[in-house]
Formats: structure tokens, C-alpha cells, sequence
């Protein structure tokens, strides 16, 4: 592992968390240095909401049948295993006919992915959700790689805080759902951004996140006011 | 999935309260609903501008009166932060010190009325921003797991009842039985899709309308076509589907 890289990464991390902090923009840094750091094809951060769904907070990548492969482990497959157990999940070959999610790994070799790996997101006794990775080659991760693969989920898990203190109980749930709402509304301003340029949902993030930069402003702010907004230009003229 | 099953369960009960009334379902049933799946002493519901909660919609009881018209008056309170802070607000004990501190004139005359803790949900999808539900209870103690995941859903309901092309608030009637379930899919409705999300944002620009509108929209097309709306909802984003401006040609040939 590039020790530069991951070196890196934790203070990137840390930088961001002390700064005007955005935790959808934070998480999605998470994953896309997670598949950087973990040479992963793909990495997501999926959370258990209390509504008794795992939704995806924030992944690496767009592409199609990447959401598909999230929502399907609501029903089979290592994020749900990991979030009923709090141990980590691996799946070395989802190829092997012997695999215990038939749907997902059928699913996820589809979508050119061979090896998975779920890790816990704990908060003392409760598992909030989990940090999902996908490879396209078969064979397991390396040990030290899936320590620094834990470590990751339990940054995440600390950047879900943020600089919440854990007295009453109740901080935690209240923090998820503000990572839930502030997805949804990053999502419609992405449809609305793609629509308005005619570029792809990928892209529409990156300008979203970039103006967010820019401008020193929350990535989830950024967005709202660009929906609200009637104009439908981007990055919106001073002022707006 | 579980949420779709407890969705289900908990539409069940809005059209028993609903139907127990004879009239049509409205936020006054989800949020009696909500009181009880909470465990609460009492609830209410209020509109939001794009300032905050505006006015009251219902309420059970006359605490829940006095709290909801209390943090209007104010500009402080739970329900009053849960906009801004897009997340829920659970004060599961007013006189726990902390709640003191974050809301220094509502909480004393909160627990004055008796309550001692407060439930506030945002009514929002993304920026889509309907209202607020607010719980309280006369005994101070968390939601459980289960009841949060109940209020939840119960808030999402609630947000689509309010975000209806007739009007909001109260379904309109119409021979189809739209409006006897919430978007005419209820359960559907209950599981996540980014799709949604990102097709309302592409329907703003197609259709220059408001996000609110755009989702109203949505439904109305996924319902009129007897079409899971998560569907609908994939191919816009795919681009295989195109809204007609003309919304009377959502109910198709």
C-alpha cells in the first residue's frame, strides 16, 4: 500500500472534518479514497435506517446497476449480513456456485465484480451501517488491508457525529437521517444540473461539489439552493 | 423488505382511523396514528413556508396546541429546528439540561404544559419542504427503534398527502379512489430510490416547475399508468421517458 497515500488520506480526512463540513461530500471522499487506498473497483457507505431499509449514503461510482447492487442486499448479501452479525463479511469468489446470496452475487458478476467485502460501522453496541468494496479480480483482501478497510468505516462512523457529543442517545439516529435528507436533495440537484448541461450524473456531482469548494459553502446547501432556485443556471451568477 | 411491510401496516391503520371518521384520509389520521405508534401523549401537524413551520394544520390535544403555537410564536424550539436542520430533533427529555440550553424560553414553558419530551419530524423530501409532525409525551424517555422507524415513515406520508397536485392536505375525490392511498402507492413509496430523486431534478428543468411539483407530477404519471413509480423514475433518468408539459396527458392515450 502506498503509505504516502494513506497518510495522506487520514489527514484529508481529519481536514475536512474540522472545516465547514459536509457529511454526504465527506463520505463520498471516503469511498473514492477507500477504492484508491484498497486498489477497490468500487466502494460504497451504506447505512441502516430505522425505517428498516440499508440505503446507500454515498459511493464511489454511478454506474448503472451500482445502485441495484446496494439495493439488493436488503434482501441478500454481506452489507446485510455484516449489519445483522457486526462482523465484517467476505466473499473471496462470487463466482463460486456455493455462495450464500445467489441474487447479488449473480448480480454483482454482472457488473463485472468478483470479490466483496462488507465492514461495520459500530457505534458501541449498534451497528449503523457498513463500508461495502468491490474488486473485478477473485482473492480476498490482505489482512492489513482490511485493518485499514476497518479503519475507514470507523472514520465514517466518527464523520456521522461530527462534533456531536454521544450524551443522549438519540444523536446518532438524528445525525443518519440528516445524511439521508441531505443525499436526497444532492440527488434532485444532480437530475436538475445533468438535465440543465446535458452531462452525466457523475459529472453533474463533481461541479456540485467543486462550486461547493469554491465557494466554501455545504455541498447539501449548495444543492438546495440550486433546486430552489428558479433559474436554472450553474454555478449561479454572484449573488444567487 | 421490512420497511415496505411496516409501510403497509401503518397505511392500514391511517384508513381504519380515516375511514372510522368518514372522511377522507388526511394528515389529521397520520398524525393520530403517529401518537399512538409513538407512544405519545398527544401530536400536531404544521405547514412550513420557506421560512419554517407557518401554521397549524391539526392537532390532537390541547398541549400539542399550545406547543405547536408556542415555537411559532417563539421562533425557537424542536419542531422549529427540524427544517433547517433537515433531520429529525429528539428531545426525549426536556429537563435534561441540554434541552435548556438549546431552546432557553421553550422549554420552560414546555414542560409548564406538561410535556416532557418532544418529537419533531421534518415533512420534506430533499428540497421539497412541506412541514413539520411534532410528538410530545407527558413522560420524559427515547423513542424506541422501532417507534423512530414508525414516526419515519409515518412523516413520509405525511409529506406526500401534503404534496399533492389538488391542492395538498386533504386528497381530492375522484371516482378512481386517488387520494384513498397516499400517491396511490403507499407501500411503493416506502422504499428509496435515487432515481426519484435525481428524475424530480430532471423534471424541473423539462417542465420548468418547482421540485414540489415536479414529484406531484411523478406520482400522478406513475399512478395514472398503474406503473411502480420507481420505474417511471428510471427510465427518465435513462432517458427512454419524457414528461409532456401538458399534465393532462399524464393519464396517457
Amino acid at each position: 500500500m502506498d503509505s504516502e497515500l494513506l497518510s495522506g488520506t487520514f489527514v484529508e480526512l481529519a481536514d475536512t472534518m474540522v472545516a465547514e463540513f459536509d457529511i454526504i461530500d465527506f463520505l463520498h471522499m471516503l469511498t473514492d479514497r477507500s477504492v484508491a487506498l484498497l486498489a477497490a473497483s468500487a466502494a460504497g457507505v451504506v447505512l441502516a435506517d430505522p425505517r428498516g431499509e440499508l440505503r446507500v449514503a454515498a459511493a464511489s461510482s454511478d454506474a448503472a446497476g451500482m445502485a441495484e447492487l446496494f439495493q439488493i442486499q436488503n434482501d441478500q448479501g454481506p452489507c446485510l449480513d455484516c449489519f445483522r452479525t457486526g462482523r465484517s463479511v467476505t466473499a473471496a469468489d462470487l463466482a463460486d456456485p456455493g455462495t450464500p446470496w445467489p441474487r447479488f452475487a449473480a448480480a454483482a458478476t454482472q457488473a463485472g465484480f468478483r470479490t466483496v467485502e462488507a465492514l461495520p460501522m459500530r457505534l458501541r453496541d449498534q451497528v449503523i451501517g457498513a463500508l461495502n468494496l468491490f474488486r473485478a479480480t477473485p482473492g480476498a483482501f490482505e489482512p492489513a488491508d482490511l485493518r485499514i478497510a476497518q479503519a475507514l468505516a470507523d472514520v465514517a462512523t466518527i464523520g456521522l457525529l461530527q462534533e456531536r457529543s454521544l450524551r443522549r442517545s438519540e444523536t446518532m439516529a438524528e445525525q443518519l437521517q440528516a445524511a439521508l435528507n441531505s443525499r436526497v436533495v444532492i440527488e434532485q440537484a444532480k437530475g436538475k444540473l445533468a438535465e440543465r448541461l446535458g452531462i452525466d450524473m457523475d459529472e453533474a456531482f463533481r461541479r456540485l461539489r467543486d462550486h461547493a469548494r469554491n465557494s466554501n459553502r455545504r455541498l447539501s446547501d449548495v444543492a438546495r439552493n440550486f433546486v430552489d432556485s428558479t433559474s436554472a443556471e450553474f454555478p449561479p451568477s454572484p449573488g444567487h | 423488505m421490512m420497511s415496505v411491510n411496516r409501510a403497509t401496516v401503518l397505511w392500514g391503520l391511517i384508513a381504519e382511523h380515516a375511514a372510522a371518521t368518514g372522511r377522507r384520509v388526511a394528515v389529521a389520521d397520520v398524525c393520530a396514528v403517529a401518537v399512538s405508534s409513538a407512544q405519545a401523549s398527544g401530536g400536531w401537524v404544521a405547514a412550513a413556508s420557506s421560512r419554517g413551520p407557518d401554521f397549524l394544520l391539526c392537532v390532537t390535544d390541547r398541549v400539542s396546541e399550545q406547543l405547536a403555537e408556542l415555537q411559532l410564536l417563539l421562533g425557537e424550539g424542536p419542531a422549529h429546528d427540524v427544517l433547517a436542520a433537515a433531520a429529525p430533533v429528539l428531545a426525549g427529555d426536556l429537563g435534561d439540561g441540554e434541552a435548556g440550553r438549546r431552546w432557553p424560553v421553550f422549554t420552560p414553558e414546555a414542560r409548564a404544559t406538561g410535556a416532557m419530551a418532544v418529537f419533531a419530524f421534518p415533512l420534506m423530501i430533499g428540497a421539497i419542504r412541506s412541514g413539520v409532525i411534532g410528538l410530545y409525551r407527558s413522560s420524559p424517555g427515547p423513542l424506541s427503534s422501532l417507534q423512530l422507524g414508525d414516526c419515519l415513515l409515518l412523516a413520509d406520508t405525511a409529506t406526500l398527502l401534503l404534496d399533492s397536485l389538488d391542492g395538498g392536505g386533504i386528497p381530492a375525490a375522484d371516482g378512481s379512489g386517488h387520494g384513498t392511498r397516499p400517491g396511490g402507492q403507499s407501500p411503493d413509496l416506502a422504499v428509496h430510490r435515487v432515481e426519484i430523486d435525481q428524475a424530480t431534478g430532471m423534471l424541473t428543468v423539462q417542465l420548468g416547475i418547482t421540485a414540489g411539483e415536479a414529484f406531484a407530477r411523478l406520482r400522478a404519471y406513475a399512478y395514472a399508468r398503474d406503473r411502480r413509480l420507481a420505474d417511471v423514475a428510471g427510465d427518465i433518468v435513462a432517458r427512454r421517458l419524457r414528461l409532456d408539459p401538458d399534465p393532462a396527458q399524464d393519464a396517457g392515450p
